[in-house]
């Protein structure tokens, strides 16, 4: 392949972290004591000429990140994209290998694996072991995805994942061995469900072949339908129960705070938000009722 | 003791459904229709769609029947209606059958509050200047849901 764009890391850590309850990039989840934003930016910087720190606009830096660049959204379309767009324009002509914060499953090994596939696409990044889908949050970003962002951001597409699927992103097999390297931690449930995946002593306790995502048919009633778009659509999920499912979903369709008095059922029956989910189930969910 | 509910697409034909409760140890029958109001929070309502999320709103109208009518001792039916309905249209029928009128008041009044209250049913109104807007949640003007569409 032709001489490659030079490379800048990005670490993104402007999340909100609403479901974790507390600010992911500063928490301690590796035996070495660090912060995870201090392991991913280190990680970073074994790859990468210049590493810089994604944040919203106010946002304090998070622990243990040092004098690290910091690059604060100056995109207002919410979410990923908002720090990844405010990158790729702050260096139009470097390439950006972008990292979530929240993914202290990616060592050196897979960033290495990432940065061996990359080829012309304007995406390079790993098929998500549970639904197949881009894993936007641990990819490469070419200088010709600039364009592409652009143009989908115009349109009112921020989704990161979605994007690169349409865009025919190039995307790589995770290895066996790290096939739940790039699930995210978005609960307090899901670290401790991660510590046991990492855990040689207790992982043969889990049963094999299981993945980690539930199918799930989704349904939506009155204005909630209007503004998902949709009455009806199946969704994988690694949420364990219909509350942790429907704050997924608000929060990846940005409508946190819209949504008050959701009532949800699950299989045509009332069910509490802590109800438990497994493969196959209807889950829908309503909004007040106006009926009479 | 019957008990009655249904999702009926518009217009609904209650007669099968009041016959139904009648009975000769019954000396009093009360029922209470719900009819498309053609104002709403100041603004002049000129159509309206109601959905259900009908599963479920059968199985919680079928409860709300069973209990109210085991309470009281009274012969009880309700039925909502979903579609396109206009100003005057019936968009709801309850009805209670007792021995005595006290019981079949009581029953009733109760029926329709606990229908608004616990069926999954969802209004859309249409307005005079053509914009529209989901209702969620009864007479709570301003709620989450209420927001305007051109």
């Amino acid at each position: 392949m032709i001489k490659a764009p030079s490379l800048r890391g990005l670490l993104l850590a402007g999340g909100r972290s609403t479901r974790m309850g507390r600010d992911k990039a500063s928490m301690i989840l590796c035996g070495n004591g660090q912060t995870q934003a201090a392991n991913a930016l280190r990680l970073l910087e074994g790859s990468c000429v210049r590493v810089f720190l994604s944040l919203r606009e106010g946002q304090e830096k998070p622990e243990g990140c040092g004098s690290v660049e910091i690059l604060r959204d100056v995109v207002s379309c919410g979410g990923p994209l908002a720090g990844i767009l405010t990158a790729m324009r702050y260096d139009p002509g470097a390439a950006w290998l972008v990292l979530a914060c929240d993914l202290p499953f990616v060592d050196a090994s897979l960033v290495s694996l990432l940065l061996a596939g990359r080829d012309d696409s304007p995406f390079t990044g790993f098929a998500s072991a549970v639904d197949g889908l881009p894993e936007p949050l641990c990819a490469i970003y070419e200088p010709s995805a600039l364009p592409l962002l652009e143009e989908h951001v115009a349109r009112g597409h921020v989704c990161p994942r979605h994007i690169m699927a349409e865009e025919g992103a190039h995307l790589l097999k995770l290895p066996a061995a790290a096939r739940h390297a790039l699930e995210n931690i978005n609960a307090p449930r899901d670290l401790e469900m991660m510590t046991r995946f990492s855990d040689p002593g207790t992982a043969s306790s889990e049963p094999t072949g299981e993945t980690p995502g539930r199918e799930i048919r989704l349904g939506w009633f009155g204005f909630l339908a209007e503004q998902h778009g949709c009455r009806e659509e199946m969704f994988v999920t690694p949420a364990g129960t219909v509350g942790e499912l429907f704050a997924e979903l608000t929060a990846r369709d940005g409508t946190d705070g819209l949504t008050s008095g959701v009532l949800f059922a699950v299989n045509d029956e009332f069910a509490p938000p802590d109800h438990p989910l497994k493969a196959g189930d209807k889950v829908v969910f309503m909004p007040p009722f106006s009926g009479g | 003791m019957n008990a009655d509910f249904s999702i009926s697409q518009h217009p609904l034909d209650i007669t099968p459904l009041s016959e139904a409760l009648f009975s000769p140890d019954c000396g009093g029958f009360v029922y209470f229709e719900g009819r498309v109001r053609n104002h709403h929070a100041g603004r002049t309502v000129t159509a309206l769609r109601y959905e259900a999320y009908r599963e479920l709103a059968e199985k919680e109208g079928m409860r709300i029947v069973a209990e109210i009518s085991r309470k009281h001792r009274v012969r009880a039916a309700a039925v909502h209606a979903v579609g396109d309905l206009h100003p005057g249209d019936l968009a709801v029928w309850v009805g209670a059958a007792a021995a005595h009128r006290e019981a079949a008041f009581a029953a009733c009044r109760e029926l329709i509050d606990a229908i608004k209250d616990r069926v999954p049913v969802w209004k859309h109104e249409t307005y005079a200047d053509g914009k529209s807007s989901w209702i969620a949640g009864c007479d709570h003007a301003g709620a989450a849901g209420n927001q305007d569409h051109p």
